[in-house]
């Protein structure tokens, strides 16, 4: 520690200072600032190259005409422009909300009520497991999975027929697609929030439950004064998690809908990420990467507004217990 | 140990790293930049398909014989997307595979394919390669650059047809239905004897797009559906033609003919349906025989007629380009289109033909038996046309026409509401291209 110590006299010695306090914190204090540089400097370059550079290269994109090679012409907003006017972005956008709020909504009554059900429930930790377990299998899965159990000679028309119901309604018919995907999203992410509110109500020491019983609370007012508040944090972390991973989805819409490999799913279950990759990676047409950046941009703009208006409203003072 | 020599010694392992991260990123080109007998090649196969093995032996048979080396990446169909952001790199293939419909949009019409000069004018078994290729299909294919050179060069097509088991239905194989009206007596005949007779995958657009377009282009000649797709206006979509193509596709839709919850079905379900005896035909591609073949019914024998004609008009038939293309970019164009005249030779049009079994471009090379058919109809026709006319419009397919077409052929509107969704849609679409 020679070369610290030495230097510290010269640099202590502002007029401001106050008596039996270095300048700057602590000693920890110093040494952590000295290694935010080497520390954090390295990740902040891959950072700014691998993400911020290209995020203001996607809006300089956006305000071009451009098929992904070749030249560039400029033209302002009119993608913009171009993208609200279509009604297939706006459809498009529709989807993408009904799956952040509807779905999201559906999730955490579901994760919540779950919770509550598990934490006295006996064998806890496998019934935790089993929910969890949808979340693990790849979308490409339920993809499949989807023409094995709907397609017309599928399994739930087969178990149908002896039950009387010879015209069973069409279910992977155009416009039936996307409720069955939000159900799907339901399903496979409902394990994945309730495992980690579970966590949070795992936290919260047992003598507030007994404290509740004392005082005669029913299940209710346990939720609206003891789990609510004390995982709020959580609760809050969950709301954002969901509302960014829910505008990117992506692969569960394509394999659903647009069978494996031979098209694009419908335009009634697109959403913006879905619009977006067709507009720019159809293969069959020529690209429009000026529109679909303008379309990814957009997305990342609400991504962004969503997010922090979340946190504004989830804001309340840690409670420390 | 100093805290400053600490200091110093992470950076410098924190910048070795980054070093090396970087180096893991940049360095699959320059090793053999120099060697000018090594190209790269971007394949639209993937390893095992029966067109990999022709194209890889023909590639270790070039290999041998010029003593250069050829790197192939099997990548399979994503080759086309892959390619556009190569090109703003210097790490671009020096060959490209894929159908006019993927070549085109990214490279044909944004002016980066080479053109394929040297390739068209060498010669192949004695005879030039321009000569190998039958003059229609390029009279048919928009495969010109602006300086009228063609940048695609064809090693096989293919085509489509109304596809049948010929083991079921010998007297179909004797006497197809030769025109419309035939063709919906046939239909008309077989439902009233009980049997279903058609089959189609409703959810994938292009094969549902395919009747539309085959009917309009039989009736008003190759090229009318582009010119009324280019239309600005929308008001090509008034005209008589279009309204009674579109009424030939409503009777297909609400008529009863096709496997019930065709429209809520997901592909392979009804051509794997249709290769069981779930329906007589399908109309769909020639590659069917290959697709269903692992699955169809014992004994299944694969035969075709051609789409129903329109008299008046001369004999025609879809003809879709799959072939070569060199980026502008590439390092060793000559090299390239050297491999790319190579395939011509007439061995490997053999194999396309008779082990791959697709449609070999030359039009003296051999097929397969369940090619024979479609092969006959692509010789014997006057005109050529391609899928859907050829239209590549940046989004007009997927936005525009694919969705409202699915919605006349999954009977969900009639033919006087998909021409007006259209005339809409398409005045929309390009007023928004600007």
């Amino acid at each position: 520690m020679s070369a610290l110590t030495t230097k510290l006299p010269r640099r202590a010695s502002g007029p401001a200072e106050k008596p039996g306090r270095r300048p700057g914190g602590s000693s920890i204090d110093r040494q952590r600032r000295k290694l935010l540089v080497p520390f954090v400097g390295p990740a902040f370059i891959f950072y700014t190259v691998l993400f911020i550079v290209p995020a203001f290269a996607a809006v300089w994109i956006s305000l071009n005409d451009w098929a992904g090679s070749g030249p560039m012409t400029f033209v302002g907003f009119s993608n913009y422009i171009q993208v609200f006017q279509d009604p297939l972005f706006l459809k498009s956008f529709g989807n993408t909300l009904l799956l952040l709020f509807v779905v999201g909504a559906v999730v955490f009554a579901l994760a919540f009520a779950m919770t509550l059900v598990l934490r006295d429930m006996a064998a806890k930790k496998i019934v935790r497991n089993v929910i969890f377990f949808p979340h693990l299998i790849n979308a490409l899965v339920f993809g499949v999975l989807a023409g094995f159990i709907f397609n017309p000679g599928g399994m739930v028309n087969t178990l149908l027929k002896p039950l009387g119901v010879s015209e069973p309604p069409a279910w992977l018919a155009q416009d039936n697609i996307f409720p069955l995907i939000m159900a799907t999203m339901v399903m496979t992410t409902t394990g994945y929030f309730t495992t980690i509110l579970m966590a949070g109500v795992d936290r919260i020491p047992p003598y507030f439950y007994e404290d509740c019983a004392l005082a005669g609370a029913t299940a209710f007012q346990r939720l609206r004064y003891v789990i609510l508040p004390l995982t709020w944090d959580v609760f809050g972390t969950c709301a954002v998690l969901w509302t960014i991973s829910s505008i990117k989805i992506f692969e569960i819409i394509w394999v659903f809908g647009g069978s494996s490999g031979a098209g694009i799913p419908p335009t009634q279950s697109w959403t913006v990420a879905v619009y977006t990759y067709v507009t720019a990676f159809s293969g069959l047409s020529t690209p429009a990467y000026g529109a679909a950046t303008a379309s990814a941009i957009i997305s990342l703009a609400l991504v962004s507004v969503l997010v922090v208006l979340l946190r504004r409203a989830m804001r309340r003072d840690a409670i420390e217990f | 140990m100093s805290t400053r020599f600490r200091f110093t010694k992470a950076l410098a392992v924190l910048a070795g790293a980054a070093l090396a991260l970087t180096a893991c990123g940049g360095g699959t080109t320059g090793a053999d930049a120099k060697d000018s007998g090594t190209m790269t090649y971007w394949s639209m196969w993937k390893v095992g398909e029966p067109q990999q093995k022709v194209i890889a032996q023909a590639i270790s048979d070039f290999e041998k014989q010029t003593g250069a080396t050829v790197r192939v990446q099997w990548q399979g169909r994503s080759n086309t997307t892959k390619l556009v952001p190569a090109l703003n790199t210097s790490n671009v293939p020096d060959l490209v595979d894929g159908s006019y419909a993927k070549l085109a949009p990214v490279l044909g019409n944004t002016g980066e394919a080479l053109p394929l000069t040297d390739a068209y004018a060498s010669a192949i078994d004695g005879k030039k390669v321009s000569d190998l290729i039958p003059g229609k299909y390029l009279a048919a294919s928009n495969i010109k650059d602006s300086g009228g050179q063609p940048w695609m060069l064809p090693y096989s097509l293919s085509s489509d047809a109304i596809w049948f088991n010929a083991a079921k239905n010998p007297g179909l194989a004797a006497a197809p239905p030769t025109n419309w009206d035939d063709f919906m007596a046939l239909l008309n005949k077989e439902k009233a004897a009980g049997q279903v007779p058609l089959a189609a995958d409703g959810d994938i657009a292009g094969y549902n797009s395919a009747w539309f377009s085959n009917l309009m282009i039989h009736a008003e000649g190759p090229g009318s559906l582009y010119k009324i797709a280019s239309d600005k206006s929308g008001a090509a979509w008034d005209s008589p033609a279009v309204l009674a193509a579109a009424q030939k596709v409503q009777a297909i839709a609400q008529g009863g003919y096709l496997i019930n919850g065709y429209n809520a079905s997901k592909w392979p379900a009804q051509q794997q349906a249709w290769a069981n005896g779930g329906a007589d035909l399908l109309l769909n591609g020639s590659w069917i025989p290959t697709e269903t073949g692992t699955y169809a019914a014992k004994g299944f024998q694969y035969s075709s007629f051609p789409f129903p004609a329109v008299s008046g008009q001369p004999a025609m038939a879809r003809a879709d380009f799959v072939g070569w293309a060199v980026p502008k970019k590439a390092k060793d164009p000559a090299l390239a289109q050297k491999l790319a005249a190579f395939l011509l030779n007439k061995k490997y049009q053999d194999d396309l033909g008779t082990q791959a079994k697709v449609l070999p471009i030359r039009a003296d090379a051999q097929t397969s038996p369940e090619m024979s058919t479609v092969k006959t109809a692509i010789d014997n026709a006057k005109e050529i046309y391609q899928a859907d006319d050829g239209i590549t419009f940046p989004g007009y397919t997927t936005k525009v026409y694919w969705p409202i077409d699915d919605q006349l052929f999954l009977g969900k509107i009639n033919a006087t509401q998909f021409v007006a969704k259209m005339k809409a849609a398409q005045l929309a679409y390009w007023k928004g291209q600007g």
